[in-house]
């Protein structure tokens, strides 16, 4: 579904942050991109999203070329999602809203369907409906930043770090979201992820990413058990 | 007090068009800009000279601020959008810079002299004891609807939505499938429409002259951050604020303080009013009469 081949990009004048990287992820599956801070992480999931164009390479999103389809036609008609890490949701609309706003170019009768089947799927949005975005816990603004992108109906969810700033308790509630929209929608997902432990448990595959650059790639369970992973980019064991 | 209040409101609509345009571009572009009260006389001098070519008066008010609107697109693609990707000062740098060019076109192409609409006097009617001019009505008429079709745009339209939800958000907007180039262009666009409004009630009311924008500069800034930069509706409460201190200043008799029977100040002091009350609400409410910005609304 996604394929990105040795692209290049930075911001403004300044040098390439990614220096010729390649990547591809599949429906059904969440891949994970790991590596230290600066390494171009979330640099990579801008490029595939469409907000940083890249300055070479190329971004296929089922066959078809879209390094330079910004983010809202990618949204619209190339069936993606994403979801910033942080400011995640539109503070100042109640929860209803928020969700409303991602099926805007839905009719009147789907958008209501996907409303009632999100409420459904995470009762804790439905018992808030109308209340404010701002009102909601981080853990809870997470799961509604994760249901408005899945209003639209993608069949692509780019996530940037959606553990940024959550409780252990909350990240888990969040990270078995996504596991769920993995297993029940087929969703392709691709991850941009610090609490590199934590995402692995749930991905199939991941890259590890150092200085711009694929420094190591494998199935998520591989790279847990990897010692050199644990050493290098994971920065200590994982919590029992 | 009757004539106080008609004196303060005539003000405030003055000063409401222009401040409720700078407000709104300001929520989705975040800089302030200087160029629009020059949009506005743009808006006051095109639509003076489409009445003069013969169109009749209602005609060219919309047929100019049509093309005001158009022209502040014109200068958000080519200029503003590429001073906006080095900083929001740059922009304003950029902003003041047109402003002034825009001063010298104007001095240019109409000399120094003052212009007017071609407009019958009429004789000012009573109301309870107070003088109202057929062409303050107008005013009142004109801003009204300008303003009351602004906010159904903002609150009862897709496009309206699609502003709260840039304004609140950009990043967020844009990953909900919003394309908000194209929403800031409308909004420039509306933007340019009610600072060329502005210009022309002002116009219709007095006359039109290369230092109409410098004027307005002040009050209608200060009008604007009062509001909550930002906030397209506060800024028409910070325009009323901004004109009940102003018609105070000159309306009010403060001879008592001095001990004589007549003390007016003059005109100019109506500004030194706006600075004022600016200084003072940034000193104990920065963020305006309302907090936030556009997002809000």
């Amino acid at each position: 579904m996604i394929e990105v081949q040795d692209i290049r990009a930075g911001y403004g004048d300044g040098p390439d942050i990614l220096g010729g990287i390649s990547m591809h992820a599949h429906a059904r599956e969440i891949v994970t991109i790991l590596g230290p801070n600066g390494c171009g992480k979330s640099t990579l999931l801008k490029t595939v999203a469409g907000f940083v164009t890249p300055r070479a390479g190329t971004v296929r999103i089922d066959g078809q070329h879209a390094e330079a389809v910004p983010i809202h036609e990618k949204v619209r008609h190339h069936g993606v999602g994403y979801v910033p890490q942080t400011d995640n949701v539109f503070r100042t609309m109640s929860v209803a809203e928020n969700l409303l706003m991602g099926a805007r170019d839905l009719d009147r009768q789907t958008r209501e369907e996907r409303l009632d089947a999100v409420m459904a799927q995470y009762p804790s949005l439905a018992n808030k409906r109308r209340r404010k975005a701002s009102a909601l816990s981080g853990g809870e603004r997470q799961i509604l930043s994760l249901a408005r992108a899945l209003m639209a109906g993608p069949r692509i969810l780019l996530l940037d770090e959606p553990s940024a700033g959550l409780s252990p308790a909350m990240m888990h509630d969040v990270f078995d979201a996504i596991a769920r929209i993995r297993d029940e929608q087929d969703m392709c997902i691709l991850m941009v992820e610090q609490n590199a432990f934590e995402g692995l448990s749930i991905s199939d595959r991941a890259y590890v990413l150092n200085l711009g650059k694929v420094a190591l790639t494998a199935q998520a369970q591989a790279l847990l058990n990897d010692p050199a992973m644990e050493r290098l980019y994971l920065g200590g064991a994982p919590a029992e | 007090m009757i004539q106080f209040l008609i004196d303060t409101i005539i003000r405030a609509l003055d000063l409401a068009l222009i401040a409720v345009a700078l407000s709104g571009v300001y929520s989705l572009i975040k800089f302030p800009n200087v160029a629009l009260v020059q949009y506005a006389v743009v808006g006051a001098f095109v639509g003076m000279l489409l009445q003069q070519a013969g169109l009749p008066l209602v005609l060219a008010l919309p047929v100019s601020a049509i093309f005001v609107g158009l022209v502040a697109v014109i200068f958000n693609v080519l200029l503003f959008e590429r001073l906006l990707t080095e900083g929001s000062a740059i922009a304003l740098i950029g902003s003041l810079a047109l402003s002034m060019i825009l001063s010298a076109v104007f001095l240019l192409a109409f000399g120094p002299a003052a212009y007017r609409f071609d407009l019958a006097v009429a004789p000012a009617m009573r109301v309870l004891g107070a003088r109202i001019t057929v062409h303050q009505l107008s005013t009142l008429a004109i801003t009204v609807a300008a303003l009351g079709g602004f906010a159904a745009i903002l609150f009862f339209t897709r496009l309206g939505r699609e502003m709260r939800a840039t304004a609140t958000n950009k990043v967020l907007a844009s990953a909900s499938g919003i394309d908000t180039r194209r929403v800031i262009n409308a909004t420039v666009f509306l933007s340019g429409v009610l600072a060329a409004l502005g210009g022309m009630t002002l116009a219709m009311r007095g006359s039109v002259s290369i230092d109409l924008g410098t004027q307005m500069l002040l009050p209608v800034f200060a009008a604007a951050i009062l509001g909550g930069l930002g906030n397209a509706l506060g800024a028409i409460a910070g325009a009323l604020v901004i004109s009940a201190a102003e018609t105070f200043v000159t309306n009010t008799n403060f001879g008592v303080l001095t001990g004589t029977d007549f003390l007016f100040l003059p005109a100019s002091y109506a500004q030194t009013a706006s600075f004022a009350l600016l200084v003072g609400f940034l000193l104990l409410r920065p963020s305006g009469l309302f907090t936030s910005e556009v997002s809000r609304v």
